[in-house]
C-alpha cells in the first residue's frame, strides 16, 4: 500500500512541483496518473520509489515512512519496487538475458537462482526466444518488454512505470498494456503515468488526475480528460 | 560479502583496469615510484637504527690505568666497578694485548709499532661497558673517583650524529614521500573516476533496482587496490634486488666493516610487507576520493 499524506515538493530551483498531495493505492490497484505536461506526473512517482524527497508530508510505502528511512536502508526499499521509464534505460551491451540477469545481481541473488527466474520472466514478458539479442537488435516494444522483465524479476510489491508507452507506436503500446494488466492481475500494484488518451479510455481503470501539484480528480473506472 | 559477490566485485574491477591501459599505467608508475622512494627509504632506515643499536653496543669507556699499579691495585678496581649498577662489564686490556690489537689494525710490518715494542709506552687499561649505552658519558666521568685510574677516554657523539642525521633524512624522505603519495592517489582518483564514468549507466541501473552502496563501491576500492598492489611490485623487487647486490659486493670485499649491514631476511620481509600494504593504503585513498566524490547516494 501507498500512502501520502499532504506532500509538497519544491525542487532546489524553487519550482513547486506538488502542492498538497493526499492520495491511497491499495495493494494490486492499478492506477493511472494523468494530466498536463509539467502538471507534477513524474514527480509524484519519483517520490514513490524515493529518487527524490517530498519536501513536506509524509509517504507510507507497506506502512513504512519513507522519509525516515536511512540512507543507507533505501536499496532495501526499493527492492520492493520496479521502476519502468519510457526510455527503457536498458544497457546496450548486455544482452537482453544479461539486462534483466543484471538486476538480480545487483542484489547479490545466487548464481543458480539467476537463471531459472530470468527465463522464466522473460518467458512472462514474450522474449524467450529472444534473449541472447542487444537492446540494439530489439524493436521499441521488446525493449520496453525487456525493461519491465528487469523491473519485475526479483518479484517486487509495486510496478511504478513514468510513461511506458511514450515512444511506442498503438500497436506495441497495446502489447505493453496487457502484460502490464497480466502483471496485476498476479497481485503487483501498477502505477503508471501517461499522456495515452486512447488506452485510458479503453482499459479502464482508476485515473488520479493531477493538475499544478494538486491532485484534481480521482475516480474508479475513469476517463483521460483531457484533449492532447 | 559472498564469495560469490567477491568475485563478481574482482571481475568488474579487472575489467576497468583493462579498459583504460594508459590511464592504469599511468597509476600504476605514479605508486611505482612512491613506493620505490618509500623502499629504498625502508632499508635506509633499518639498516641506521640497526647500525647505532651495533655501535651503541660497541661504545666503551677505556679507563687507562696509572703507569706504576699493582695487580692488587687492579683487581680492587675491578671489584668496586663490578659492583656499580651502572657498569655491565669490565675487561682488563695489558699493554701487551693492546699492542697487539693495535698492530692487527695497522698491519703487521708497520716500522713504527716495531719501534714500540723495545718500550711499550701503552698504558694497561679496563675495558667498561655501561649498562645503558645511552649514558655512557656518566658512566666515563664517574672514572674520576678512582686514584688508580689517570684518564678515560669514549666514543662521544658517534651514535647520535647517526641518529640526528638519520632523522633528518627520515623527515626529508617524509615530505618528498607524502607530497609523491598524494600525486599517485590523485592520478588513481582520476582513473576511478573515468571507471565510474564509464559505468554511469549500469551505475543507474543498479540504483534503480536496489543495489547496496556497497555493492556499488566495492568494485571500485578493489579497483584502487590492485592499482596499489600493481604499483608495488617493481619498486619492491628493485629495492630488494639491489640491496641483494650491495650486500653481496661488500661481502666480497671481505666483510663489511663497522658498516654492518640487516642480513637480507628477515628484511626482505619486512620491506616487501611495508610495501604493499602503503600501496594498498594509496590505492585505496585515491578510490576513495572519487567514490565521494562521484558516487553520491
Ligand atoms: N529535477 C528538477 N529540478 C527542477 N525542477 C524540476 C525538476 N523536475 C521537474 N521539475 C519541474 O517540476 C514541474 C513538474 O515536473 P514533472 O516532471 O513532475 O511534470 P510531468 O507531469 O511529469 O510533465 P510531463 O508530462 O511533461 O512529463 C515542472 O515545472 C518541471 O519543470
Ligand atoms: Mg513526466
Amino acid at each position: 500500500m501507498i500512502e501520502m499524506h499532504d506532500v509538497y515538493k519544491v525542487y532546489g530551483n524553487g519550482v513547486k512541483a506538488l502542492n498538497g498531495v493526499n492520495v491511497k493505492i491499495d495493494q494490486s490497484e492499478f492506477v493511472y496518473v494523468v494530466g498536463p505536461s509539467g502538471a507534477g506526473k513524474s514527480t509524484f512517482i519519483k517520490l514513490m520509489y524515493r529518487q527524490e524527497k517530498p519536501t513536506h508530508g509524509v509517504i507510507l510505502i507497506n506502512g513504512v515512512n519513507i522519509k525516515r528511512v536511512r540512507d543507507w536502508k533505501i536499496p532495501y526499499l526499493r527492492r520492493n519496487i520496479g521502476v519502468v521509464f519510457q526510455d527503457y534505460k536498458l544497457l546496450p551491451n548486455m544482452t537482453a538475458y544479461e539486462n534483466v540477469a543484471f538486476a538480480m545481481e545487483a542484489v547479490e541473488t545466487p548464481r543458480r537462482k539467476i537463471r531459472r527466474r530470468v527465463q522464466e520472466i522473460l518467458e512472462l514478458v514474450g522474449l524467450y526466444d529472444r534473449m541472447n539479442a542487444l537492446p540494439s537488435q530489439l524493436s521499441g516494444g521488446e525493449q520496453q518488454r525487456v525493461s519491465i522483465a528487469r523491473a519485475m524479476v526479483n518479484n517486487p510489491s509495486f510496478l511504478i512505470a513514468d510513461e511506458p508507452t511514450g515512444n511506442l507506436d498503438p500497436e506495441n503500446s497495446w502489447d505493453i498494456m496487457y502484460l502490464l494488466e497480466e502483471i496485476n492481475t498476479r497481485g503487483t500494484t501498477v502505477v503508471m503515468a501517461t499522456h495515452n488518451k486512447e488506452i485510458v479510455n479503453t482499459m479502464r481503470k482508476r485515473v488520479i488526475a493531477v493538475e499544478q501539484g494538486v491532485i484534481v480528480r480521482d475516480e474508479q473506472q475513469g476517463e483521460y480528460g483531457y484533449e492532447d | 560479502m559472498k564469495i560469490e559477490t567477491l568475485f563478481r566485485h574482482c571481475r568488474e574491477a579487472f575489467r576497468s583496469l583493462t579498459r583504460n591501459t594508459w590511464m592504469t599505467f599511468a597509476a600504476v608508475s605514479a605508486v611505482g615510484v612512491t613506493l620505490l622512494i618509500f623502499g629504498f627509504f625502508l632499508v635506509f632506515a633499518f639498516n641506521i637504527s640497526f647500525m647505532a643499536s651495533e655501535l651503541d653496543k660497541q661504545v666503551n669507556v677505556r679507563a687507562f690505568l696509572q703507569p706504576n699499579v699493582t695487580s692488587d691495585d687492579i683487581d680492587q678496581v675491578i671489584g668496586q666497578l663490578k659492583k656499580d649498577p651502572a657498569v655491565k662489564s669490565v675487561k682488563f686490556q695489558s699493554k701487551e694485548d693492546g699492542l697487539r690489537q693495535m698492530k692487527k689494525q695497522w698491519g703487521d710490518d708497520d716500522r713504527i709499532l716495531k719501534g714500540l715494542e723495545r718500550g711499550n709506552p701503552l698504558p694497561d687499561t679496563l675495558v667498561i661497558k655501561a649498562k645503558n649505552p645511552q649514558k655512557t658519558k656518566q658512566l666515563a666521568d664517574s672514572m674520576d673517583q678512582y686514584s688508580q685510574i689517570a684518564d678515560k677516554d669514549y666514543g662521544e657523539g658517534v651514535t647520535n650524529n647517526i641518529l640526528d642525521l638519520s632523522a633528518w633524512i627520515r623527515d626529508a624522505v617524509f615530505v618528498f614521500g607524502l607530497g609523491l603519495a598524494i600525486l599517485a592517489a590523485f592520478l588513481i582518483s582520476n582513473t576511478i573516476k573515468l571507471t565510474i564514468f564509464a559505468r554511469r549507466r549500469e551505475i543507474e541501473v543498479m540504483r534503480l533496482v536496489g543495489a547496496s552502496n556497497w555493492f556499488i563501491r566495492w568494485p571500485f576500492f578493489i579497483e584502487g587496490s590492485i592499482i596499489g598492489i600493481l604499483g608495488a611490485i617493481v619498486p619492491m623487487t628493485v629495492t630488494l634486488v639491489s640491496y641483494n647486490a650491495v650486500i653481496g659486493i661488500l661481502d666480497a670485499n671481505g666483510g663489511q666493516g663497522i658498516f654492518k649491514l640487516l642480513p637480507m631476511w628477515p628484511l626482505s620481509l619486512y620491506v616487501a610487507g611495508m610495501t604493499t600494504i602503503l600501496g594498498i593504503m594509496i590505492g585505496v585513498w585515491g578510490s576513495m576520493i572519487s567514490v565521494r566524490r562521484f558516487l553520491r547516494v
